[in-house]
């Protein structure tokens, strides 16, 4: 029995010197982000939505800006350049706050949600560069960018895209939720451009029924949901809406015919880099063309430390055909060309 | 004979110690498992929940809430029943609090007004698990788990921006959001003001909370219902021989969980968020659980862990600031924390403790099952 008890004591003793020893290494030498002055480096952060910084979605679109940025202007990840991985909605003013205490110039949030915490922190520290991704910008702020991209316009392109490789004259889409403004203007632009196309199509576009969170989190409704499309006779499907989409491009994939008769669109980022099992269906991706932009701000407040105020268009298009170049018809190509020509100096509208 | 005898809360707090000690010492076997260094990773998160005035109030921050839902689950398993529906209560609390704080401009005593509004809401959603349980026999934990889903989809719908082809708004949203779907702001008569001002983001209702855990320490311990309430938990035929209304007892304390709950999701939205979004989840009703656990289910206990939940929460981003260590390692010693609370004999064997004495407030979390 004695034994046992001492056995506690040890343990318990063990524990007050892990929580002791972690106190005073704290005391000693200061964090050295904090106090580190050096006018030379410039500082990044990136703070994601709720998620991973590696994605292979929106966070990591963004992240891979920062780098190339970095490595550009010979920056260390880790050192001049760290992200946090945002967990719980609630977070993003402390997360953002991390890097104003520690000194950063420069701090990209990613998500429309981050909005609200974004532009407070740009008002209360006018000498912080933020870029907001996905977040438009009602005022402009002088240390602040929105940037924002046409989602209507790039998926006008991939239902007219569509709408040119059904035969079937069905098409479909399968979202993330309609609480989430972009989901809806992908999706409106997608219909608005296959209706140009062919005004008799049908269009079979569903959106996650459920909540905000799973949304965007489930390959599995999204698997189903383009089944029932395809059994539906939809042979071009957009999976629009993070892992959910990406559950309905792999389902397409993995379907009889995919690649000849039935052919799937990606969103986002160019997804043949992003999502290699969709590769037999996927013709082409409905692109926000984030980490070119995320580079091209940075890299310009890096140049001169000019901030560009209010909204910053970043691209917006189709991704390249990849494997299925030579099987698109040269009308085809012709006739997105046209179409994106016609977006961009505002002939054509997609109507969102 | 008194409840804060020595030996007794050593035997009280030793398991839980050892659990947090040991889920520690797990992560850190883990982070130098995947290459990171663990001392810097908790180093990291020491300074991000104690470093500094505005560390420590991010700590009470995410505490405040940990409160609350976790007395919301203990105060449940005092009466033998799983709560698994703070998540629910909590976010139909915010739901209701917002109704009222975006209204009634003018009206007196705003805030009461909306506080109250939500431990109502909280009671009405711990209300439905109960009667069906004391009416139709459904398990509670069924219940609660599916009116979880309910609430928050529910909530998303109050709150939803309407559709391009023309689909009805929600009634809470924000009619100047455009196409985001949200409430407006609460109005500034129904907020918990700041305690230190607007950057460190306290608000008064982490005294609240403090307040209502000591309320209900009193509740428990010390009054007749509370008595009838653990009555029930320990054995409820007994309970019903000795004459408790074992049905009552149930849909009340089912009903009081909701309400704590539901007081949860309001101070969060009238002290904190100002306003309802769908991406503010419930999920400290979850967490609400391994509280309550960690805290043996005694409302001073839940203090102590909500204390050093919060501390975990608000300590992850500076930890992965500083050392690179992904914050989902924090998730990953909760869980470990919740396991071996969870499954004291794991800990008794690692450590060689002796079974405890005689110790009649004991929680049997398995009672609901099999019944």
């Amino acid at each position: 029995m004695q034994k046992k008890r001492s056995a506690v004591f040890l343990s318990i003793a063990l524990v007050c010197t892990l929580l002791l020893s972690a106190c005073t290494t704290v005391a000693g030498p200061a964090n050295p982000a904090a106090t580190a002055d050096e006018p030379a480096a410039l500082q990044i952060g990136l703070v994601t939505d709720v998620g991973r910084v590696n994605d292979r979605s929106f966070n990591q679109s963004a992240w891979d800006g920062v780098l190339q940025a970095a490595a550009e202007l010979g920056l260390q990840e880790g050192e001049e350049v760290k992200y946090i991985e945002t967990q719980d909605s609630k977070d993003y003013a402390d997360n953002i706050q991390q890097f104003v205490d520690a000194g950063f110039d420069v701090i990209v949030t990613v998500g429309f949600a981050l909005g609200e915490a974004t532009l407070a922190a740009a008002q209360a520290h006018p000498d912080t560069y933020f870029i907001g991704v996905d977040q438009f910008q009602g005022e402009a702020l002088p240390n602040l960018t929105g940037l924002v991209f046409r989602e209507d316009q790039s998926g006008f392109l991939a239902g007219a895209l569509a709408a040119m490789l059904s035969k079937s004259g069905t098409i479909a889409a399968v979202l993330g939720t309609d609480l989430v403004p972009p989901v809806v203007a992908f999706k409106e632009g997608y219909e608005a451009g296959a209706r140009f196309i062919n005004p008799e199509i049908t269009i079979l576009s569903t959106y996650h029924p459920g909540e905000i969170s799973q949304a965007f989190t489930d390959p599995e409704w999204g698997a189903a949901t383009a089944k029932q499309a395809l059994d539906q006779k939809a042979d071009v499907i957009f999976g629009a809406g993070g892992m959910t989409g990406n559950g309905a491009l792999q389902e397409i994939a993995a379907a009889p015919g995919a690649g000849t008769e039935i052919f799937c669109i990606g969103v986002d980022t160019d997804q043949w880099e992003t999502l290699p099992a969709a590769h037999p269906c996927l013709v082409s991706s409905a692109m926000k063309l984030i980490t070119p932009s995320v580079l091209d701000l940075i890299s310009t407040y890096a140049a001169d430390g000019s901030m560009t105020a209010g909204n910053y268009f970043g691209g917006a298009g189709l991704a390249p055909f990849h494997d299925f170049d030579a099987q698109i018809a040269p009308e085809i190509k012709e006739k997105l060309n046209e179409i994106a020509a016609g977006l961009a100096d505002g002939s054509l509208s997609t109507g969102y | 004979m008194h409840i804060f005898s020595l030996r007794r809360a050593g035997q009280l707090l030793v398991v839980p110690i050892l659990a947090v000690f040991s889920a520690l010492l797990v992560g850190a076997l883990l982070m130098w498992i995947f290459g990171d260094d663990p001392l810097a990773a908790y180093r990291g998160l020491w300074e991000g929940a104690f470093g500094s005035p505005r560390a420590w109030s991010t700590t009470v921050r995410k505490m405040t809430p940990l409160i609350l839902t976790g007395l919301s689950v203990s105060i449940a398993f005092k009466a033998g029943l799983f709560n698994i529906g703070a998540s629910g209560q909590f976010i139909v609390g915010t739901v209701c609090s917002v109704a009222v704080g975006v209204n009634f401009e003018g009206v007196p005593a705003h805030l009461p007004l909306a506080l109250l509004a939500g431990v109502v809401g909280g009671l009405l959603w711990g209300l439905i698990p109960g009667l069906l349980k004391v009416f139709t026999g459904a398990h509670e934990v069924i219940v609660t788990i599916m009116l979880n889903y309910v609430a928050s989809l529910f909530a998303a719908w109050t709150v939803y921006a309407g559709g391009t082809q023309g689909q009805t708004p929600g009634p809470l949203w924000d009619v100047n959001a455009g196409p985001i779907s949200r409430t407006a702001e609460v109005l500034a008569s129904a907020r918990l003001p700041w305690i230190f001002g607007e950057p460190y983001r306290v608000h008064w209702g982490v005294l609240l909370a403090i307040g209502v855990a000591l309320a209900m320490w009193w509740l428990i311990f010390k009054t007749t219902l509370g008595f009838a309430t653990r009555t029930v938990g320990a054995n409820s035929k007994a309970a019903r021989y000795a004459g408790i209304n074992v049905r009552w007892i149930t849909v009340l304390t089912l009903m009081i969980a909701g309400g704590v709950a539901g007081l949860a999701g309001a101070i969060e939205t009238l002290g904190l968020n100002h306003r309802f979004a769908p991406e503010f989840t419930g999920g400290v009703g979850f967490d609400g659980i391994t509280v309550a656990l960690l805290g043996q289910t005694n409302p001073l206990g839940v203090l102590l862990s909500a204390f050093l939940l919060g501390a975990l929460d608000a300590g992850s981003a500076r930890m992965q600031f500083d050392s690179g260590v992904a914050a989902d390692i924090i998730q990953v010693i909760q869980a470990l924390v919740l396991a071996f609370v969870a499954a004291p004999a794991i800990i008794r064997q690692i450590y060689r403790l002796r079974k405890p004495g005689d110790l009649s407030e004991s929680t049997v979390f398995s009672s609901g099952w099999g019944r």
